[in-house]
């Protein structure tokens, strides 16, 4: 389930959200997210929770959708022993 | 599984690279040889990495020898040469081991995991190996050693060492045999300081040797000295060095990468701004070009041991060491423009630029690439119908 910082987050790189709202299913490229906006959101993730997201999953999949993006975001925070935000 | 079957372990090269990483700015500062590295390969058996397993080695290939020293150049660029220096000269022992006194020979220096140095520099004929300008003289069943030379790497801790020489009653400088020498047999007094402008670490003062040796420890002479060094030895450097220069703009760029991904790099640079993404894109695709180039080398080295000799297999292994050296140095350049004055030129940064620029400075000079382009063109000249190997 994303929360609503996390939201926060993505609004700002996805051009197209508009006010249907965002949801684990929501697929990023369709909502806007081109490779730049992929690289900027990427660095506002990793200064906001304070992590660095691995290389090998730095991927298309990671990108897909905004779960598969909360869920590797989630797993990081869960293994620095943090609880994400 | 089968002994032949198993494959060095790389996990454990951590620790040899743990301990290169410790000591590399001393080492730098004070252009001393990097013992703890040595004796972490040592240690790890990485010294007799292409020996065959029956003889005590790791039974690894080439491409084996390409990858640790990339993994060892990322961190400092000495330790990866003077690491495949040390697998050339073992290449040549292995390859020479047929008849049982030069097996002897390969057993003893495997497995008293002997550091070896080469000998191949000469104050007349430069590092050309297939001419020689100090004779090898007989005396009984023993070989008389006299040799200077201007350059040796790794003198003052080498347990054994590999001399290009005249042959046995050679008459001619181009009669030429390679002999070697265990440190006890020698005299071995050091000429000369070390101070140079970058690859401090690979300490090669010039030395003077003087002793003898059993006859039997002469590897090959004359026409199959000529075929160790086109096939085996010539090759064998252009691709290690190659990777050994690779591994080094690989390991400035990542750690240009992870500065500019970091807060600070951002604070400071434009990060997504295209001038700077055009650049990281262009330094990367030098890195690409010599990856291609030295993967290509490798397998042609390892599936045509028989062509290595010929024009078109000479002219790429030429061309490799060629473009590595100057799309390596460019790629460390490029970097230190992305980065700037403070971030890249200064000693003492994180990013480390510094000191990859100097090191890489003698890539070109290291069997000079002015020399190799004179042959390449030479060899041009002997292939009307361009083969591309």
């Amino acid at each position: 389930m994303l929360d609503e910082s996390f939201m926060g987050l993505l609004r700002p790189h996805l051009r197209f959200v508009g006010a249907t709202g965002l949801d684990d299913g929501s697929r990023l490229r369709d909502l806007g997210l081109d490779s730049m906006h992929a690289v900027e959101l990427l660095f506002a993730i990793e200064d906001a929770y304070g992590l660095e997201i691995p290389d090998d999953l730095l991927n298309d999949e990671t990108f897909e959708t905004a779960g598969s993006l909360w869920e590797v975001v989630s797993g990081l925070c869960e293994a620095a022993g943090r609880s994400a935000p | 599984m089968r002994p032949a079957e198993s494959r060095p372990d790389f996990n454990t090269l951590d620790e040899v690279l743990g301990e290169v990483r410790a000591h590399a700015d001393r080492l730098d500062e004070t252009a001393g040889f990097p013992l703890e590295a040595l004796e972490s390969l040592r240690k790890g058996g990485w010294l007799g990495l292409l020996a065959p397993i029956r003889y005590g080695g790791l039974g690894g290939r080439v491409q084996d020898v390409l990858t640790v020293a990339q993994r060892l150049a990322r961190e400092d660029l000495s330790v990866g040469l003077i690491f495949v220096m040390h697998s050339q000269q073992l290449a040549a022992l292995a390859h020479c081991a047929s008849g049982p006194a030069a097996r002897d020979l390969l057993a003893h220096v495997v497995g008293n995991r002997q550091y070896v140095a080469s000998v191949t520099t000469a104050p007349t004929t430069g590092s050309n190996l297939l001419t020689a300008d100090s004779d090898l003289t007989v005396d009984n069943d023993r070989l008389v050693i006299d040799r200077v030379a201007p350059i040796v790497t790794g003198v003052e801790h080498a347990d054994g060492f590999l001399i290009a020489t005249r042959a046995p009653q050679a008459l001619s400088e181009t009669e030429v045999c390679m002999v070697y020498a265990d440190r006890q047999d020698l005299d071995v007094a050091v000429t000369g300081d070390w101070q140079p402008l970058g690859m401090r670490a690979c300490r090669s003062p010039g030395a003077r040797l003087r002793g003898s040796v059993p006859r039997t420890h002469v590897l090959a002479e004359r026409q199959a000295h000529r075929r160790l060094i086109t096939q085996l030895f010539a090759p064998m450097a252009h691709l290690s060095w190659s990777a050994c220069w690779l591994g080094a703009a690989a390991g400035a760029f990542e750690r240009t990468v992870r500065y500019l991904r970091s807060r600070d790099g951002r604070s400071r640079h434009d990060v997504t701004g295209e001038l700077l993404l055009s650049r990281l894109g262009r330094v990367r695709g030098r890195l690409e070009m010599v990856n291609a180039h030295l993967h290509h080398a490798a397998d042609v080295f390892e599936r045509y041991p028989d062509q290595l000799g010929s024009a078109p297999a000479q002219s790429m292994f030429n061309a490799l060491k060629v473009t590595a050296a100057e799309q390596c140095s460019a790629a460390v350049d490029e970097l230190v423009d992305i980065v700037g004055l403070k971030a890249g030129y200064f000693r003492g940064s994180p990013v480390q630029l510094e000191r990859s620029v100097r090191d890489l400075r003698a890539a070109s000079l290291t069997y000079s690439n002015d020399r190799l382009l004179v042959a390449t063109g030479r060899l041009a000249l002997l292939d009307r119908e361009v083969r591309l190997a």
